[in-house]
């Protein structure tokens, strides 16, 4: 089920474009929206929550308009932003109760539910203290805990994981994967660590300089894909050696590109096990020594790399 | 109790039951099915929150410091006037302070509760980023300007009415109040119209300071500029110079001081530069200042960013 889908949307800060006729469909689940800094993400986020009017295109987010019926869907919309916004000498149980209260939950509920999110955060012990006395991490989690208070039908998350050692990183990873499993909240996360959307997200959107490199099923967008890498030892003092290689290779039809490496090669075929023994033959032919052969498998960083090609 | 007794059985409140009766209610996160508050529960909290966070409420004891001192100032004079009738009952009316008089007392209070409530209310927001965080939620831009106006002025109210009203019923009880119930409530009405307009007045010019920097201390200087240079430029103008009373007008604590106690109906003051002017003009005057303050804040916060 589609929960966020725009077309053509078009972001313009005067001369420069952040977001370019962006044709975004994003799936139920956990959604990754990756990308460098300045891709774009904040302001598809801020899009989504209707606070800026498009330049050009439309967004639909849970069937609704952003732009006219913004205030009944952010109802229905936990944002933890990527700024550090907690007031400082409020007590976490008392921020979140109030942003519970804003976000539409009745007085008397809004007490319950605070602590209840600020438990599953893990810092109900600590929902007393000031904000302004608490660590990086736990103020991540006081964020996701106002934003989750609620009970949003969509979350969305500004890079959560910013300021967190790898540790408090895992957790918090978690944590959104927790809240999405088991209550069924669906999640739109912000990130420019590839590695932690690969972990937790089942959909992707990739954004480069405000354009659409890749959406789709994580398992679509990496994973294993056809052919081998190889990785050949003194390419400098033999040069011939990696030529013949290369040619012996071509000459069985395969495909063959130029890793970062000097000495990397990435061999493209229908057959991966094919593929591996003609690479085999044509080192041992050309008396080649081999460092490493291994299947290509797709990762997230390709997409970009692809994406700018 | 155990949670696992045989006899236990669970409803649907997640609540397990057990044959004698009691429950083990498992208070987890869950989701929430009830009925929501929408905007207007959003509205009442930032009002609320903000009226606490103003006067101190909830935060450490340092913050509660400088909203109870200036009440306890605004409020001095009306207790010593209600202790002046009570030991002095004997002057008669003489040793009453009329409201009017007690409106100027809390000239000074007023001044300084301006320059510190709407600082408080607004710029805290911007600077923290709660200002943009408050729009990811039902609220807009004018429900969220709305809330803080609406916290600003009941704020205000507290040192504008509280006095007059202490001074009412204090003299109501002292046997100096008005005559009868129907003149007790004309008073009382008339009392709270015109705290309405000093601290209408007061918010708006608070929140226009307020919204033109992100500094709370700039914002506390600029509408104590505002306050007192508009009194100092007026009285220049009018008293040195010999211009038109109109001038009056540029003292927003004047014009708001002026417009009360037509409201109370009580004699105008002939010092006062605004005194000899028809009460219209009064009323226009203290809707200008109204409308510019009003106009600054609708202007900055139509243009103010949120991300």
């Amino acid at each position: 089920m589609s929960i966020i889908t725009t077309s053509g949307l078009t972001m313009q800060f005067g001369a420069q474009r952040a977001l370019d006729s962006l044709n975004v469909d994003v799936q139920s689940g956990v959604t990754g929206l990756v990308g460098a800094n300045g891709a774009g993400k904040t302001t598809l986020m801020s899009l989504v929550l209707g606070l800026r009017a498009p330049t050009a295109g439309q967004t639909r987010v849970l069937g609704l308009d952003p732009r006219t019926r913004g205030a009944e869907l952010r109802a229905q919309i936990g944002y933890g932003p990527e700024r550090n916004v907690v007031p400082e000498d409020m007590p976490a149980a008392d921020f979140v109760k109030h942003m519970a209260e804003v976000r539409g939950m009745p007085r008397n509920e809004a007490r319950g539910r605070a602590s209840d999110a600020l438990w599953l955060v893990g810092l109900g012990e600590e929902r007393a203290r000031a904000l302004g006395t608490m660590s990086t991490g736990q103020r991540q989690r006081v964020k996701l805990a106002q934003a989750i208070a609620s009970d949003p039908a969509l979350l969305l998350l500004d890079e959560p994981t910013d300021g967190l050692d790898p540790v408090q990183r895992d957790e918090m990873l978690s944590l959104i994967r927790q809240v999405s499993r088991e209550y069924g909240i669906d999640v739109l996360l912000s990130s420019h660590l590839l590695e932690e959307v690969e972990r937790i997200c089942d959909h992707i959107v990739a954004l480069d300089a405000g354009q659409l490199v890749a959406q789709g099923r994580l398992e679509d967008l990496v994973g294993d894909e056809q052919g081998v890498v190889v990785e050949l030892a003194e390419t400098a003092e033999q040069p011939e050696t990696f030529n013949d290689v290369v040619s012996q290779l071509s000459e069985s039809g395969l495909e063959i590109r130029r890793g970062e490496a000097a000495s990397r090669l990435e061999v493209i075929g229908p057959d991966a096990d094919l593929v591996a023994d003609l690479v085999r033959d044509a080192v041992a032919d050309a008396d080649a020594r081999v460092i490493r052969i291994e299947r290509r498998r797709r990762r997230l960083e390709d997409l970009f790399s692809v994406g700018t090609r | 109790m155990n949670a696992g007794s045989t006899n236990a059985s669970a409803n649907n409140n997640g609540a397990r039951s057990s044959a004698d009766g009691t429950e083990i209610h498992d208070r987890g996160y869950r989701k929430y099915e009830g009925a929501r508050s929408g905007v207007v529960g959003a509205v009442r909290s930032l009002v609320w929150q903000t009226i606490r966070s103003i006067l101190g409420l909830g935060r450490p004891a340092r913050h509660k410091v400088f909203p109870v001192i200036v009440v306890v100032i605004a409020a001095l004079p009306a207790v010593v006037f209600l202790g002046i009738a009570l030991l002095f009952r004997d002057l008669g009316d003489d040793s009453l302070v009329n409201y009017s008089d007690l409106f100027g007392f809390s000239v000074a209070p007023i001044m300084i509760f301006a320059a510190m409530v709407a600082p408080e209310a607004l710029v805290r927001d911007r600077r923290d980023g709660m200002f943009s965080l408050y729009l990811s939620t039902p609220l807009t831009r004018i429900s969220y300007v709305g809330a803080k106006a609406l916290a600003v002025l009941s704020v205000m109210m507290i040192i504008a009415l509280g006095p007059v009203l202490l001074a009412l019923v204090g003299y109501t009880v002292v046997g100096d109040g008005p005559p009868g119930v129907v003149d007790w409530f004309k008073v009382f009405f008339r009392l709270t119209a015109a705290s309405l307009v000093i601290s209408a007045l007061m918010a708006a010019v608070s929140m226009a300071g307020s919204s033109v920097t992100d500094r709370r201390a700039f914002a506390s200087v600029t509408v104590i500029l505002v306050i007192f240079g508009g009194a100092i430029v007026s009285g220049i103008l009018i008293d040195a110079a010999e211009f038109s009373n109109s001038y009056g007008f540029l003292d927003p604590m004047g014009t708001a001081g002026e417009m009360a106690t037509r409201i109370l109906g009580e004699s105008p003051d002939g010092g006062q530069a605004l005194s000899e002017i028809d009460t219209e003009v009064v009323a226009l005057g203290t809707a200008a200042w109204f409308a510019a303050g009003a106009g600054i804040v609708g202007y900055k916060y139509r243009k103010l960013e949120a991300t």
